[in-house]
């Protein structure tokens, strides 16, 4: 009886699908590879250094991953219809943790594990706070961006911890697979578990089915505060990673080492397809947005183009990004 | 273009002096392949009521959007007053005489009943950015009184009754139109969600204003096409089938029309309900339930295989049971036991786990993923159990991960067993029609092989040929020896289906009649107990 069905609809749903999917979609789908694509060549053209190995790898891709840790963080908060405002202060707060560890109490490795751990376990108590207060996520992270970067700056007293450790350095900077880089091994692996939970696990289906309707999974009968927690915990153990992996690949950690993230990583997940309005796209598109902004970023250097003015640049893609994956869901069949 | 359909040889009733306001000859609309609308004529006289019917899905929607100028047609032509007419958009609609009264109520609670009448005029109202307020409740009240509305119009609107909501959006679009000659007030659907009162207050108002508008009335309630129509137009897939003086019609001719086919007498398959043992343990007994003011001391006892079903008039608190039976609200005190099983309550999931299935009102907003697809809703529910889990090769079973395999099966098994009209598991439920998007929410759980269901309003909204389904459906789910709790406004329907009926009244479960197929009990001995 599969076979029956099978045979004769997905023909006619490719048919189908191809007929319902409007400007927009296709958009929102093929739109960052075009615009990759379209700033990889003009790059090309504009700067002969720019297609490079050691520039694509050493500074497009290194210089990404930290902002695709974040990224990814925020994904899981977003695709639910919430958001997580302190990944800046996560990172440098988890970024504090692991420098003090190491510089002052002797830590090695296992600081950065420390790290990692506090990050998840402050993102749960953003999730806790967030849905068992029934306070809106903007706020409550709000208030913890604040408290967490207020709280590092005290204990580092606004300056950087340096500390001396070669082997931490090296889960960052060393090169276990030859010509490539740890961290970017990192992000490889990260990536592909995020997107993982994403497709495979009740979490990840439950965070689609939260963004679209909460009513609706309430009724269902899916345990929706345990999976809005769930999301801000992964959110603050991702942005524990990039604190560890920042960490370690500085030599050094301060309180305001994040800054500059949350926008950028706004832009990415958005930009990769992932709507503020939640229940569509997903950790796996966020690459997308991560690549471009990262490409954005190193070409403008190439080229000249000061920092103030890539601000404004970043500023715009934001918005224009966000413009257009927000209309989707007026887009209707009428009958 | 075709001009010259079938149907434009229509006839007119100018017998009574009535002359023809608006024409549509040969329009047509479609939707990428879809086919909205095919050739479709109708003429609309002054005085007139007309009544227009059909199937979700049968085009009546797409050709008030016509008419209102949401949609642009296209082939045929629309004339108003023998003059062809182009409406560019609802506000030009309205200037030419056209108005509706749409299915969901578009007031703003918190403003004012005269703030809302001129909404989208408020400028006309004022001067230099200032607003001449008391004359604009002047006005309102005005138009209100003669409409012969009993509305307080500077009262805000969330202090109006459901009805009186519904008759301010009436005076809305006769304030739009009303400086027309004659107006043309289409009302989709304006019945859904009233009570016998509104209902009639509605109709009334109608009669009254015949001899300065005309209407279109769509409804699903045939009887009430028959009851106010002067003339009904039927609706089939886009196309015109039927057109006949409401004198000449009937509920099962128009059924017939609409449908193709006559409706069984067998609507409700009453022949096929089960006897139940009431002397078994109960699969579900709910003693005391008590909820604010809604729900007082109610207990019953569901048995295998039975429909029970739950009726009462608007506000007996009869859903509010159905949410703390589901475990989406908590009552205030009370026991709920499952096959025997004290189940903490409140809690959904843990109903769910015990074998309890919800089936909301609003399928829109509580029981849909609307923008997601049929395999995800269909899935939802049996997320993280052994329908559709998958194991990871090493650790086994530590983690439950989701098989979309399965997850496909599952959908598939789904489209089948209920007979879904879908293109496959990942269309997008929105692009479904009402009743395949009921089919879908109560796939949900029958996938789950949930062994209790609460049902509230199931057939809410949804045509003739899916309402027949889903009683199929639930009748073979009590064979399965599912128990279900049909909660329901439609007396008809609850009493098809039921074994036992309890009547709910102010929040107290005031009788349960026995409804064995060969004595049904009768809608009036229900009424009486309800009010």
């Amino acid at each position: 009886m599969a076979e029956r069905t099978t045979e004769g609809t997905v023909s006619e749903w490719i048919e189908e699908v191809r007929e319902n999917r409007g400007r927009q979609d296709w958009l929102i789908d093929l739109g960052p590879f075009a615009l990759l694509a379209l700033l990889l060549i003009g790059f090309s053209i504009a700067s002969p250094v720019f297609l490079t190995y050691s520039n694509l790898v050493d500074n497009v891709l290194q210089n990404s991953i930290i902002l695709l840790m974040v990224s990814l963080a925020g994904t899981f908060p977003i695709l639910q219809q919430s958001i997580d405002l302190s990944i800046e202060s996560l990172v440098g707060v988890t970024g504090v943790i692991a420098a003090l560890l190491i510089s002052d109490y002797g830590l090695g490795v296992s600081a950065l594990l420390v790290a990692v751990l506090a990050g998840a376990v402050l993102g749960t108590l953003n999730g806790v706070v967030f849905a068992k207060l029934k306070i809106p996520s903007f706020l409550v992270t709000l208030g913890s961006l604040s408290i967490l970067s207020g709280s590092a700056l005290l204990v580092t007293g606004g300056t950087s911890i340096p500390y001396r450790n070669p082997v931490v350095r090296e889960v960052a900077t060393g090169s276990a697979i030859p010509s490539i880089p740890n961290l970017v091994v990192w992000g490889v692996v990260v990536y592909l578990l995020m997107t993982f939970v994403a497709f495979k696990t009740p979490f990840g289906r439950y965070c689609y089915a939260l963004g679209e309707n909460e009513a609706v999974a309430d009724l269902s009968g899916v345990k929706v505060d345990r999976y809005k927690i769930g999301a801000f915990a992964v959110s603050g153990l991702l942005c524990g990673i990039a604190g560890a992996l920042l960490t370690a690949r500085t030599a050094s950690a301060a309180a305001g080492m994040g800054t500059g993230l949350l926008l950028q990583s706004i832009a990415a997940i958005v930009m990769g397809g992932t709507a503020l309005t939640g229940g569509v796209g997903g950790p796996h598109r966020t690459i997308l947005g991560v690549l471009v902004i990262g490409v954005l970023a190193n070409g403008m250097n190439l080229i000249g183009i000061q920092s103030f003015v890539q601000d404004i640049v970043l500023g715009f893609v934001v918005i224009i990004a966000v413009a257009m994956s927000m209309d989707r869901r007026k887009i209707d069949i009428v009958k | 273009m075709t001009l010259d359909g079938d149907h434009t040889d229509s006839i007119n009733p100018d017998s009574t002096g009535s002359r023809t306001r608006l024409r549509v000859e040969g329009v047509s609309k479609s939707f990428r392949n879809v086919d909205a609308l095919s050739d479709v004529s109708i003429e609309i006289g002054t005085g007139e009521v007309v009544g227009l019917v059909g199937e979700n899905g049968a085009g009546k929607s797409t050709l008030l959007k016509i008419l209102t100028g949401i949609h642009e047609p296209d082939g045929g032509r629309i004339t108003l007053d023998g003059e062809p007419a182009t409406i560019s958009g609802p506000r030009d609609a309205a200037e030419r005489g056209i108005a509706i009264v749409k299915q969901e109520q578009d007031v703003i609670p918190n403003l004012t009943g005269y703030e809302n009448l001129y909404l989208g005029r408020i400028p006309d109202f004022s001067r230099g950015g200032v607003v001449n307020s008391d004359r604009m409740r002047k006005e309102a009240q005005q138009v209100v009184d003669e409409l012969g509305m009993d509305l307080d119009v500077s009262k805000p609107v969330s202090s109006y009754s459901f009805d009186n909501r519904q008759m301010l959006e009436v005076a809305k679009a006769f304030s739009e139109s009303i400086h027309t000659d004659h107006p043309i007030i289409l009302l989709d659907e304006p019945t859904a969600g009233l009570d016998e009162g509104g209902r009639e207050l509605l109709f009334d108002r109608i009669d009254e204003l015949r001899d300065r508008a005309s209407f279109v009335f769509v409804s699903h309630e045939l009887e009430e096409v028959l009851e106010i129509s002067d003339r009904i137009y039927v609706l089939k897939d886009g196309k015109l089938v039927r057109e006949l003086p409401a004198a000449e019609a009937s509920e099962s001719i128009l059924q017939r029309a609409m449908v193709g086919r006559e409706t069984a007498d067998e609507y409700y398959r009453t022949n096929r309900q089960r006897t139940v043992d009431t002397d078994t343990e109960p699969v579900l007994q709910a003693t005391n339930i008590e909820l604010d003011d809604s729900v007082d001391s109610v207990s019953f006892e569901l048995y295998d295989g039975e429909i029970f079903g739950v009726v009462g008039v608007e506000g007996c608190g009869k859903s509010e049971l159905g949410r703390v039976l589901c475990g989406a609200d908590a009552p205030d005190s009370g026991q709920i036991h499952v096959d025997g099983d004290p189940i903490e309550p409140g809690a959904l999931f843990r109903m769910v786990d015990a074998g309890v299935g919800y089936i909301p009102k609003d399928r829109k907003s509580e029981g849909l993923l609307l923008y997601q697809s049929l395999r995800a809703n269909v899935s939802l529910p049996s997320i993280g159990t052994d329908l559709v889990s998958d194991d990871l090769p090493v650790v086994g079973t530590l983690f439950s991960l989701v098989d979309r395999d399965k997850e496909n099966r599952l959908s598939e098994r789904a489209i089948e067993e209920l007979n879904i009209r879908a293109p496959g598991v990942e269309a997008l439920v929105h692009q479904l029609s009402g009743g395949n998007q009921q089919k879908v929410v109560l796939s949900k759980w029958l996938m789950r092989q949930t062994d209790i269901l609460v049902l509230d309003n199931v057939t809410r909204g949804i045509d003739v040929a899916a309402k027949e389904e889903v009683y199929r459906v639930c009748r073979e789910l009590a064979d399965q020896g599912v128990s279900l709790v049909f909660i329901g406004d439609e007396l008809p329907e609850v009493i098809g289906m039921s074994n036992r009926i309890g009547v709910m009244k102010k929040g107290r479960l005031v009788d349960v009649v026995d409804a064995p197929p060969e004595n049904k009990p009768s809608e009036e001995e229900l009424i009486r107990e309800m009010i």
